[in-house]
């Protein structure tokens, strides 16, 4: 049975959802699944925009059929050719061999690359502000490199004001028959999993989101729908999408708050986090989240890093190092390019306790941007009450701190 | 492009050299003579409005570009090298790092009269061992809550005396290089402030030139310049400046020598005809002037471009380069032109031919203009782990930047002696104490005993230290644990308590790292130890190597000042240690569009043969991107 829901006028979504993946790209959890959004235009030429990952290559092909009605294919836009978009782009050609497939250089490049054999069939290739005409409607490319991957573009239909966003501005989670943003609570339901979609896959690419932001600038008052590759599809409250993405893609914290990250091995740091989150709520400050490492999933760590402004890291000394979970979490904000954080240490060793002098070391060496406050909590195995001055002054370091950043 | 001064620009010349002909070239032979600063003179710039030439008229200047204040300096060096300098110190160096790096406050309280010429300024960056390398800066300033105490010298200081706003740099924090060092705005008249002897040079004698002595000058907080760390940013950019003003100068001076000597080559009379007409002489005026255009074409494109805020450091620098070197030339050739004659005081270019020489030696000597130059075509120096060792940037010891003075020579007496005056100088107060049962963690001063004190009733000699000291008792962990002196809750170190508040003093500690690191927020750690190879004085500010036996008797008994203690504020008023700042990129990275791949400038690109320190701006046009071989045109700069 297809399952299609129509955009506006004569365009419409054709994508699929996918429960049943348990990682993206086979390293994000995803507990709430994901869509693989397509479109189909049926102006007086038909045009598709992008396809589906192979898992849902079925339905999606189900879908372009019933769309087009009989009609054959004339155009397909490829937009990403990352595989959980491109994956069923040769079923596509298969079916309808005289389809004309535009997209860029680089993408032609990566189609072939990937095994595809597009040669035969018409390419149009096409750069930025290329436009094509396809009746009604008129479309122009904006070329939108290392969002996130080289060879990407968005499309933007000047006639009725849709951009085709490729992987910006998308989403993890399945969509459950509601398409729009106004039909889902996306504040409530959506946006953690935005953010971690975001900023666990594009969030390295800050300077190059930036700059197509600067160029969407320009048209942002032409644009009526936003339809990304993953989630729900935008058609109101722009702005409060477009402040979160300045936010990310600057690597400016959305929240003054607190998370505390803690990598403990028998709950003795697990504890000094506690205490330290309650100290700090007791004290007025209540934006607290804290965080087992080992339990919990790095993409979520990275996500909550670019939510808040302060970072706690409370690590065990292991092996006369930083506890591996907790290391590999550093290494991530690195590859990511997590900026403009601070820091707070407290550090845990039985009898040599190396772990605070090492992450302080990552943080300035590694990082970019990072401020480490010098106040920093040591234990010796656990927490004792006479180090309750200690925990006290690290959480008041905390405060005075986020003061300073407010002046 | 035409090569010419705007008519505006030659008027405003002729103003100058009008007052120049009139007012300096009078006074300039007796000036010369009697080492005599031309206080008059100086006085009528003011009131032409001079002293500000190229700075905004709302902060008081003329609101005139560059170009202007070139040939203001230009002019009155014309006539006399030394008035020259005065303005170009002034301007260049006295006022500009407070035009551009001065807060609104600084501005009006500083720049305003300076800039109107009540005030003159000065700029103090030279010391006996810090010149062309500003790393060697040993003069110190150390935060005291309002003020900074400024210690040290400057030497070579044009303009002092009569100055009376000096931007001085000091190291506020050591051991870590150019990176330490602060710029300070210090006004004459300040308690501690006093100059040496005025110089007696061999040219530029109208200019005023002075050392500068600071013996615990308080400078007010808020006259800090730019922030911490700053000041070799600030006085690297302030010397690019004075490039062009010294440029000036030296073309000034030349072009005065060559104006005589032509008109004398004129009137001397040899072998029936004027010398100009032997083909000799006629070639030497020939050279002379080609060099002086030549150096006029670099100065004033140099302070176009400065005008203009494009890149202007090596522009500068190449312009004071060879302006100086052919002052050099000029002056020689015009006094050969001169023959004898131009041999004997009184006469211009023999004065002339001693001014030009100090152009090739002051701000930046033209060695220094050349290291310049070949950084901007070649790159800096890469960070080599053995050059930054040179710099005397060594990896920082557990408990942070620590001053290490350790106090051997003399009797032991006269090693505590210089203890306590150390710490009277900074600040503590041995009146004041506090209980020696207070918590380790809220205490303000600590006296702690290492295994070193040796036998229990020693101990005693620790309590009578703490409160002579008006200290609180701290051990180090065996002491605690092992040795039982002392309760558990009174070790120090990062597993026991943590000392965080000023005054911390090891009494028999070697220093085992989780002691150290227990101390390391201590504004000022002592350490006393007989074995001075012990890692506590590595850490320590200051350090008496010596039995405790003897040295905490004779401790206590300096510290104590007979009376009770009054009782320290509360809470304590903790002394701030400046945290090192972070050293700043070379220059911004840019990203490929490619692949997402950083070029940091910081970096370079090995593989691609491109050094350390290269800019972006500076790669080759061929190179393309090492991972994935896009071209330079599709790198974005990184916000």
């Amino acid at each position: 049975m297809y399952c299609v829901r129509n955009v506006t006028d004569d365009l419409y979504w054709i994508g699929a959802n996918d429960r049943r993946l348990a990682l993206f790209e086979n390293i994000h959890p995803i507990p709430r699944g994901v869509s693989y959004n397509a479109y189909v235009l049926t102006d007086e030429k038909t045009v598709l925009f992008d396809t589906a990952d192979w898992s849902a290559c079925r339905q999606f092909l189900e879908n372009l059929e019933h769309v087009l009605a009989g009609r054959s294919l004339d155009y397909m836009v490829i937009n990403h050719m990352e595989p959980d978009h491109g994956a069923s782009l040769e079923e596509v050609l298969l079916r309808y061999p005289d389809v004309t497939v535009i997209s860029t250089a680089k993408a032609f490049m990566l189609m072939r690359q990937f095994g595809f054999h597009i040669d035969g069939h018409p390419l149009d290739e096409v750069k930025e502000g290329d436009t094509r005409c396809f009746g009604k409607h008129t479309v122009t490319f904006v070329a939108a490199p290392m969002v996130h991957w080289p060879e990407a573009m968005v499309t933007f239909d000047v006639t009725n004001g849709v951009l085709f966003a490729a992987d910006a501005f998308g989403s993890f989670g399945a969509l459950d028959g509601r398409l729009f943003n106004d039909e889902v609570n996306f504040d409530r339901d959506w946006i953690d999993d935005a953010r971690r979609y975001y900023t666990n896959i594009v969030g390295k690419y800050g300077p190059h989101v930036q700059l197509l932001l600067k160029k969407a600038g320009a048209i942002v008052d032409k644009i009526k729908y936003i339809c990304p590759l993953h989630g729900p599809v935008w058609r109101s409250d722009f702005g409060y999408l477009i402040d979160k993405y300045q936010h990310w893609s600057t690597y400016e914290p959305e929240e003054k708050g607190v998370m505390i990250a803690y990598a403990s091995m028998y709950g003795n740091t697990e504890a000094a986090a506690n205490a330290l989150a309650s100290k700090l709520c007791e004290k007025g400050m209540t934006n607290v989240a804290v965080y087992d490492v080992s339990n919990t999933h790095v993409s979520y760590l990275i996500s909550e890093t670019f939510r808040l402004s302060h970072v706690v890291l409370a690590s065990v000394t292991y092996n006369l190092g930083i506890y591996p979970v907790m290391h590999n979490y550093l290494m991530d904000m690195k590859a990511l390019n997590l900026q403009k954080r601070t820091f707070a240490i407290v550090e845990n060793g039985s009898w040599a306790c190396r772990s605070g002098d090492l992450m302080e070391k990552f943080i300035q060496e590694e990082l970019k941007g990072m401020t480490v406050l010098g106040s920093r909590l040591s234990l010796a195995s656990s927490l004792q009450a006479e180090k309750a001055g200690e925990l006290d002054a690290l959480a008041d370091a905390i405060l005075e701190s986020m003061e300073e950043e407010k002046k | 492009m035409y090569f010419k001064t705007t008519d505006a620009h030659e008027a405003f010349r002729k103003q100058i050299r009008r007052f120049a002909e009139a007012e300096v070239k009078p006074q300039a032979f007796m000036m010369d003579q009697n080492n005599e600063f031309p206080a008059e003179a100086v006085k009528k710039m003011a009131e032409m409005n001079l002293m500000g030439i190229p700075y905004p008229k709302e902060y008081g200047g003329a609101g005139l570009d560059v170009m202007s204040y070139a040939i203001a300096v230009e002019e009155l060096a014309r006539v006399d090298g030394g008035t020259g300098v005065i303005l170009s110190a002034h301007v260049s160096l006295g006022s500009w790092p407070i035009f551009q790096y001065g807060t609104e406050e600084q501005k009006q309280k500083y720049l305003v009269p300076l800039a109107r010429g009540e005030k003159i300024g000065a700029f103090g960056l030279t010391e006996p061992n810090a010149g062309s390398d500003a790393g060697g800066t040993e003069t110190t300033a150390v935060l005291k809550g309002d003020y900074y105490l400024l210690n040290g010298g400057k030497i070579f200081i044009t303009n002092a005396p009569k100055a009376d706003t000096y931007v001085v740099f000091a190291v506020t924090t050591p051991d870590i290089g150019t990176k330490g060092i602060s710029a300070f705005i210090v006004e004459k008249g300040y308690e501690g402030f006093e100059f040496g002897d005025h110089y007696d040079k061999m040219g530029i004698r109208s200019s005023s030139t002075a050392e500068l002595i600071f013996n615990d000058v308080k400078v007010p907080k808020e006259n800090l310049l730019g922030k911490e760390g700053e000041g070799f940013k600030i006085a690297m950019a302030t010397l690019d400046g004075g490039r062009i003003g010294i440029a000036s100068q030296a073309l000034g001076i030349a072009q005065g020598a060559f104006e005589n000597a032509l008109e004398y080559s004129k009137e001397r009379v040899q072998f029936g005809r004027p010398i100009c007409r032997q083909q000799i002489v006629s070639f030497k005026l020939a050279d002379m002037a080609t060099k002086l255009r030549c150096a006029r074409m670099l100065v004033y494109s140099a302070a176009e471009l400065k005008e203009h805020h494009e890149p202007y450091a090596m522009e500068a620098a190449m312009a004071k380069q060879y302006a100086s070197d052919i002052a050099l030339e000029v002056t020689n050739d015009a006094l050969q032109i001169f023959g004898g004659s131009g041999y004997l005081k009184g006469m211009e270019v023999e004065r002339a031919y001693r001014d030009a020489k100090i152009t090739t030696i002051y701000e930046g000597t033209n060695e220094i203009q050349r290291v310049v130059i070949a950084a901007n075509l070649i790159g800096k120096m890469p960070k080599s782990p053995s050059a930054s060792k040179a710099a005397g940037q060594k990896k920082p010891a557990v408990t942070g930047l620590r001053k290490k003075m350790i106090f051997k020579g003399g009797s032991a007496q006269e090693r505590v002696d210089s203890l306590v005056e150390s710490l009277r100088k900074d600040g503590y107060d041995f009146t004041v104490g506090i209980d020696i049962d207070t918590p380790i963690a809220q205490a303000e001063r600590v006296v702690s005993a290492g295994k070193g004190i040796g036998a229990k009733e020693n101990m005693a000699l620790i309590e009578k230290l703490a409160a002579a000291a008006g200290a609180a008792v701290g051990s180090s962990r065996p002491v605690a644990e092992t040795l039982k002196y002392v309760p558990m809750n009174r070790y120090v170190g990062m597993s026991g308590q943590k000392f965080t508040g000023n005054l911390y003093i090891a009494c028999g500690i070697s220093g085992a790292s989780q002691h150290l690191k227990g101390i390391r927020d201590a504004a000022t750690i002592v350490a006393i130890n007989k074995n001075a190879n012990a890692p506590i004085f590595k850490n320590c500010d200051y350090g008496i190597v010596g039995d405790v036996m003897e040295i905490l008797p004779l401790l206590a008994a300096a510290l104590d000042t007979g009376e009770p203690k009054s009782p320290a504020p509360v809470p304590m008023i903790k002394m701030k240690r400046p945290a090192p700042p972070k050293p700043e990129p070379v220059g911004k990275s840019y990203v490929c569009s490619g692949c997402g791949y950083v070029y940091d400038p910081d970096l370079g690109d090995e593989d691609g043969e491109v050094m350390p320190g290269t800019l972006f701006e500076k790669l080759p046009d061929e190179w393309v991107c090492p991972e994935c071989g896009e071209e330079k045109e599709q790198f974005i700069e990184e916000a």
